[in-house]
């Protein structure tokens, strides 16, 4: 008994000058480099909106304090590339993070990786954030080449030989989906015809969408940048064209209520959804909070950066250097092992600093002005390597 | 069936988007055949239009028509309010069109950073509830009535500003001072007062613009840019100052860019219509229809 009184205070007595020592600490800082202006400020905002609700619970006592220094990049691959030196020289920020746009990810990206500095992308697709030879860089969401090879595994598995029409606007995120669609329906003998492709700026497609009915195909993939999206899938609708036929490679909540009450029947990707029977007591309590402040369901983008701050919190807890040394914050963060807290989804890394890949294909069953019903109709993980997505995408 | 289909959905895109590339140009020709001012905002003065009118039938909830009406009448004091701080200001200025260009680049980026920081957060939201419910079948193709509506529309607010032009005394005073303003001067033409009335038409027509196209398409904040830009080679095309000519260069863009991007490709349809306008200015460098 004596014993062990005496063990419990020494264990305590070691253990309560750590933690204060820690809470004492100058806090940890982190660059979130994001787009709260230009065109991709809508993902840039949502993910500031699930980060917030995170940085609730972030710093619990005892802890060191982990503080994120939030920056505008406009979108702007120019301007990220600024906002991440100066987060690294003036403010000596321990990592960064932020960017939901494959374009200005890509522009830290080079930063990082030449200044060694950890980068932990929350929301951005393109293979090339984790090629061969990526040391610094660590990507929380799928590649999209793998959304592509997931859309052809879902629609082989659908029909056997089916014709899937491509409808996609010319950014690098689209690029990605239709080329790993394109090398996986080759092999599972599906036919992409037609495949359209829209310049950013484009604003109409009612030819195309009439071609497309033409054509007759058995599904029609649309990925569409921003407001786009709603005029494709409203004008294959228009014409006709069966809701479900049309696959979106991804959907928020907020395209979601875009596509409307017409779009019942259709599918859309997903990484995390309010209608998933997978979500925890800690993702469901996130998404009924943010419901209540925020007048809308969360998805995948305010999902991930939510899941950025705790994958943050464990690296710094894992090993109390982590954040002071980058070097060590990196190694460790390579060696993590964890589950998103909202969902139960495994977070580990690959020696690119890709995570094993999955997705979600989800049919919506209705849609409401603040909530949307759908059901998951197939999941799928694979290895992100398993079709060669750095060789399809440069 | 198919071959039908396409044909007649691309004969309708290139109305649709004819209609309003000749609004939007119109709008501009008006401004700068009459104060000589290039304005570079008029892409912003378009997006404003369609912003106003998503917030008065999305967020306030009035009916799309009332906030369609709402829209146009209020560019209406917006324009006269600008009129008298900015614009008037340089009406007597030598080479005011360089200012003019410079003022509204300022202009651009002002609206620009604005509506960035303030509606960037919806920008994959912006649709307007439908003008009407339904669809009409165009022998195979199918059009929803609310775009019919918008393009029926905008052909009659082409007809009602060509009548303006034509037979109402202030139109016809509008072309006395496009065509040379000391002559209309001294046939007593309140040249200042015309110049007023040009502004505030002018952006009058691009908001009208602006409101159609929102019933017509989704968009986002970076429609502003295309239309910026495709109002400008309208205006330089058709002949600076000549509101014929943009409405016929317009058509001429809305079908172009429908056919290519038919029969070659949406991508192709983005410059086809810019590559047709170095030629055709190295061919008549002061427009198609210069006075």
């Amino acid at each position: 008994m004596n014993r062990t009184i005496v063990a419990a205070g020494l264990g305590l007595a070691l253990v309560t000058p750590q933690t204060a020592a820690a809470a004492d600490q100058e806090s940890v800082k982190v660059g979130f480099v994001t787009e709260l202006t230009g065109p991709w400020s809508f993902f840039g905002t949502a993910c500031v909106a699930g980060l917030k609700f995170a940085e609730a619970t972030l710093n619990p006592p005892g802890k060191r304090k982990i503080e994120f220094i939030q920056i505008d990049n406009q979108t702007q691959p120019t301007q990220a590339v600024a906002a991440a030196r100066n987060l690294d020289i003036q403010s000596k920020v321990i990592a960064l993070s932020g960017p939901t746009s494959s374009d200005t990810a890509l522009a830290i990206y080079g930063y990082a990786e030449q200044n060694k500095v950890p980068f932990l992308v929350p929301v951005a697709a393109f293979p090339q954030l984790t090629k061969p030879g990526t040391r610094y860089s660590f990507r929380i969401e799928p590649n999209a080449a793998g959304w592509g090879y997931a859309i052809a595994e879902f629609v082989a598995k659908q029909k056997p030989g089916a014709k899937i029409a491509l409808m996609h606007s010319d950014f690098a995120l689209m690029r990605a989906i239709s080329a790993g669609l394109k090398y996986q329906a080759a092999k599972k003998g599906l036919k992409i015809e037609p495949e359209i492709v829209f310049p950013q700026g484009s604003n109409d497609a009612t030819v195309q969408a009439a071609q497309v009915l033409a054509a007759n195909p058995d599904y029609v993939v649309v990925v569409g940048a921003g407001g786009f999206d709603n005029t494709i899938t409203n004008q294959l609708l228009d014409v006709g064209i069966k809701p479900e036929k049309i696959i979106h490679p991804y959907g928020m909540a907020t395209q979601v209520k875009g596509w409307g009450k017409r779009s019942v029947g259709s599918l859309y990707g997903t990484f995390f959804d309010a209608n998933l029977d997978t979500v925890t007591a800690e993702g469901r309590k996130f998404i009924d909070d943010f419901k209540a402040q925020n007048k809308r369901l969360p998805s995948y983008v305010e999902n991930y950066c939510y899941v950025t701050s705790q994958i943050i919190r464990e690296v710094i807890d894992a090993d109390p250097k982590a954040g002071d040394d980058r070097e060590v914050f990196r190694n460790t963060l390579s060696a993590l092992k964890s589950k998103e807290v909202t969902s139960g989804i495994p977070i580990e890394f690959d020696k690119n600093g890709a995570r094993k890949e999955y997705i979600y294909f989800m049919q919506i069953q209705d849609v409401g002005e603040v909530e949307y019903k759908s059901k998951p109709v197939f999941t799928t993980n694979w290895d992100p390597e398993i079709i060669p997505v750095y060789d399809l995408v440069k | 069936m198919p071959t039908e289909l396409v044909l007649i959905s691309t004969l309708f895109t290139g109305l649709m988007l004819g209609v309003i590339f000749s609004l939007v140009a119109a709008g501009v020709t008006i401004i700068y055949g009459s104060i000589w001012m290039p304005n570079a905002a008029n892409g912003q003065f378009f997006l404003l239009a369609a912003l106003a009118l998503w917030s008065a039938a999305v967020s306030w909830g009035l009916h799309p028509v009332v906030a369609a009406l709402l829209v146009i009448g209020a560019s209406v004091p917006a324009s006269l309010l600008l009129e008298q701080m900015l614009i008037r200001r340089f009406y007597d200025v030598p080479n005011r069109n360089v200012s003019y260009f410079v003022l509204s680049l300022g202009i651009t980026q002002i609206l620009a950073g604005l509506f960035s920081v303030t509606y960037g957060v919806w920008s994959d939201q912006f649709q307007i509830p439908p003008l009407m419910a339904g669809i009409t079948f165009l022998g195979p193709f199918p059009v929803s009535n609310s775009r019919l509506a918008a393009l029926v529309t905008g052909v009659a607010l082409l007809a009602a500003l060509f009548a303006l032009l034509r037979y109402h005394k202030y139109g016809r005073a509008i072309r006395a001072v496009f065509q040379n303003r000391d002559a209309a001067s001294l046939r007593g033409v309140n040249v200042r007062a015309i110049y007023r009335l040009s502004f505030v038409l002018g952006n009058l027509v691009v908001a009208a613009g602006g409101v159609l196209y929102a019933f017509a398409y989704s968009f986002d904040l970076s429609v502003s840019w295309s239309m910026s830009i495709t109002a400008f080679a309208i205006m330089i095309i058709g002949g600076p100052g000549s509101v014929v000519g943009a409405v016929a260069v317009g058509m001429v863009f809305g079908f172009t860019q429908a056919i290519v991007s038919a029969f070659a490709s949406p991508t192709v349809a983005t410059f086809s219509y810019l590559g047709a306008m170095l030629l055709i200015l190295l061919m008549k460098p002061s427009g198609l229809f210069a006075r």
